[in-house]
């Protein structure tokens, strides 16, 4: 087991370096000097050596890259372009937005998603179960999740005037509250500040979940199609019980595995759609970040926002890998 | 060749002529109508952008001053409203389908021509060869084909070409790793031995024994990542990273919407329906035509 975990540890190590070695070499041949970028065409001769100076990029690339890899280790992408201020506070400022999102989206994607998928399993032979399932998958597999959210925007924020049309809401201040303390002395000015986060937080949530729970769907759908058709499960029937007891007993059970698969595709899908998400609510967070740094040339900003969401990617799939391997001691490392 | 045909695993589900005849009608019906559905939605999407200058009502770029924001049936040559220029949005709609399916086929001919043959020399070679091939593509895959698409325009900047390579270039992973693993299982098969046997050279075994065995169901999974390259487009293209403006595409006429929703929701409603629509039937053609060809998933 644990040999396992430090051997799927290793593999990740030269993915991470790869995956970092492509983000550094992309936002180096970036069209456009970022000294350019940040003093503007004016800047003097002069003044443009000195940027050059400054952020290093007169150095050799080798050089520049093993710095770029031992900063991003210890999480220093230097500073933004634009405002100066270590790209790190940004990320830091800006993960939680988004960590709020994919959760959210995921209870949405779950709730929706994993009943649809199994149901359809189940009851597959039944067209009258089985097709609106699977067109309902295949719309929110085609609907491009900025567009449901604008649908959403028209409906509910500007026709009913029920969700705000922009913002996050006051997340820093409610993380401001819990970490002083103040959550226990004033419990309900902290309530409120989370009723506000929820509130802005709905829209996005939905548009973000159902545009997911289809894909979820799917992987349940198939995951139960393959549990279903194992040998203990005709074992199970064969001894004459029902088929409520041969679901939960013994399906669902052993949907454990192919569900950790689920939530590692999941984490990098929805990821990428917070991007959108983000972009179409005007919702601070990592991908409004990552798109409005690349609108602005702030590229230390958008190396540090994708660095971000890759090690986030990687990370997950590692622990998920490590998780099968709890769950089904079956599983070695070929 | 005929024998070698009716060995391969992949060919059952569609070799099968008279077991087809003898289905009922109502299960050939479930199976097949599906497949026409999206196809001919996936057709008329094709013939739509072909035939552009032909069926859109005006220029998507000439600009009506006096039909500034209308909305759809205000003025009769203006079906679906016009845009804050006053330029009609079904004509630019009908001209963003081009970008659209150009970018969604060509990056997907991409990711085919270049992620198959290594996919293919990966499972044949083994070795040394399909570990370096493997773990490039693993690292590519690490990062999802939106971000990885987002990475490689932004560094070579938004064009029909570089969308292009760059949706390939995110596709080209997948490519690789399912034809890896057909080619595992085709070489597996005694034709393959028996070309061997014959003197069939490794390139001789790959062009003309594996690829064709392998090809059904990667043009399956290449429908369904033409789906997904549309829908990428029109993310690209919505976050302002694809086709510079004025050029229609259905990611930009939505995006410049935006400003609109609260008087002009048709702006962004009707270019959302077309991403849609073009995303949906490629997803319907690829999904039927992978249920036929993978009888376990078929539930049958």
């Amino acid at each position: 087991m644990l040999q396992y975990a430090m051997r799927r540890l290793l593999v990740a190590v030269p993915m991470l370096l790869g995956a970092m070695s492509i983000v550094f070499f992309a936002m180096r041949v970036l069209p456009g000097d970022p000294c350019v970028a940040m003093m503007g065409d004016q800047a003097t001769t002069s003044a443009l050596a000195d940027c050059t100076k400054n952020l290093g990029l007169h150095r050799p690339l080798a050089v520049q890259y093993v710095d770029y890899l031992w900063r991003s280790v210890r999480f220093d992408f230097g500073n933004s372009l634009r405002q100066g201020y270590p790209v790190s506070e940004y990320i830091a400022r800006m993960f939680p937005h988004t960590f709020v999102l994919v959760m959210a989206s995921a209870v949405v994607a779950a709730l929706v998603g994993v009943p649809i998928g199994i149901l359809s399993a189940l009851k597959r032979r039944n067209p009258l179960v089985d097709y609106p399932l699977r067109i309902f998958a295949l719309l929110g597999l085609s609907m491009p999740v900025f567009w449901l959210g604008i649908l959403l925007l028209i409906v509910f924020s500007l026709h009913l005037d029920i969700f705000p049309l922009i913002g996050g809401g006051d997340l820093d201040g409610a993380m401001a509250m819990i970490r002083s303390g103040e959550v226990f002395t004033y419990p309900r000015d902290f309530l409120a500040l989370v009723g506000d986060v929820l509130h802005h937080l709905t829209l996005p949530a939905l548009a973000l979940g159902f545009t997911l729970a289809a894909t979820v769907s799917r992987l349940s759908r198939s995951a139960m199609l393959e549990v279903i058709s194992q040998d203990y499960i005709r074992t199970a029937r064969a001894k004459g019980q029902g088929e409520r007891v041969v679901v939960y007993k013994h399906a669902l059970r052993n949907m454990m595995v192919p569900l950790l698969t689920i939530i590692g595709i999941f984490v990098a899908i929805a990821l990428t759609g917070t991007v959108l998400t983000e972009t179409v609510f005007t919702r601070p967070g990592l991908g409004k970040m990552l798109v409005d740094a690349i609108g602005a040339r702030d590229y230390p900003l958008a190396q540090g926002a994708i660095t971000v969401f890759t090690m986030t990617i990687i990370a997950v799939n590692l622990l998920v890998d490590v998780l099968y391997a709890v769950v089904d001691p079956r599983i070695t490392y070929r | 060749m005929a024998i070698v045909r009716g060995a391969d695993p992949l060919d059952l589900t569609l070799s099968g002529k008279p077991e087809e005849a003898s289905r009922p009608l109502g299960s050939r019906l479930r199976r097949w109508l599906p497949i026409w559905i999206g196809a001919c939605m996936a057709v008329g999407m094709v013939v739509m952008a072909a035939a552009a200058p032909l069926i859109a009502p005006v220029s998507p770029s000439a600009q009506f001053g006096d039909a500034v924001l209308k909305g759809p049936g205000a003025l009769d040559r203006h079906w679906l409203g016009t845009d804050e220029f006053g330029r009609d949005v079904l004509s630019r709609i009908i001209w963003g389908a081009r970008v659209s399916l150009e970018v969604g086929l060509a990056s997907v001919l991409f990711a085919f021509a270049v992620g198959v043959p290594m996919g293919i020399l990966a499972g044949v070679r083994g070795g040394r060869v399909e570990t370096l091939i493997m773990r490039c593509a693993d690292m590519l895959m690490a990062f999802p084909t939106l971000l990885l698409a987002l990475i490689i325009v932004t560094a070579l900047g938004g064009s029909l070409i570089n969308e292009m390579v760059a949706i390939g270039i995110a596709l080209t992973p997948n490519f690789v790793r399912l034809s890896r693993s057909l080619a595992l299982t085709i070489r597996e098969q005694d034709y393959i031995m028996a070309a061997r046997a014959l003197g069939s050279g490794q390139i001789r075994v790959m062009a003309r024994h594996v690829f064709p065995n392998a090809l059904y169901a990667l043009v399956v999974v290449a429908t369904l990542y033409i789906a997904t390259a549309i829908r990428t487009e029109a993310s690209l293209s919505f976050l302002g990273l694809g086709i510079p403006p004025p050029t229609p595409s259905w990611g930009n006429i939505l995006s410049d919407g935006r400003q609109y929703i609260k008087c002009c929701p048709w702006i962004t409603t009707f270019s959302g329906l077309a991403i849609m629509l073009a995303v949906l039937a490629f997803n319907v053609v690829g999904d039927a035509l992978r249920d036929l060809l993978d009888p376990r998933l078929r539930g049958e």
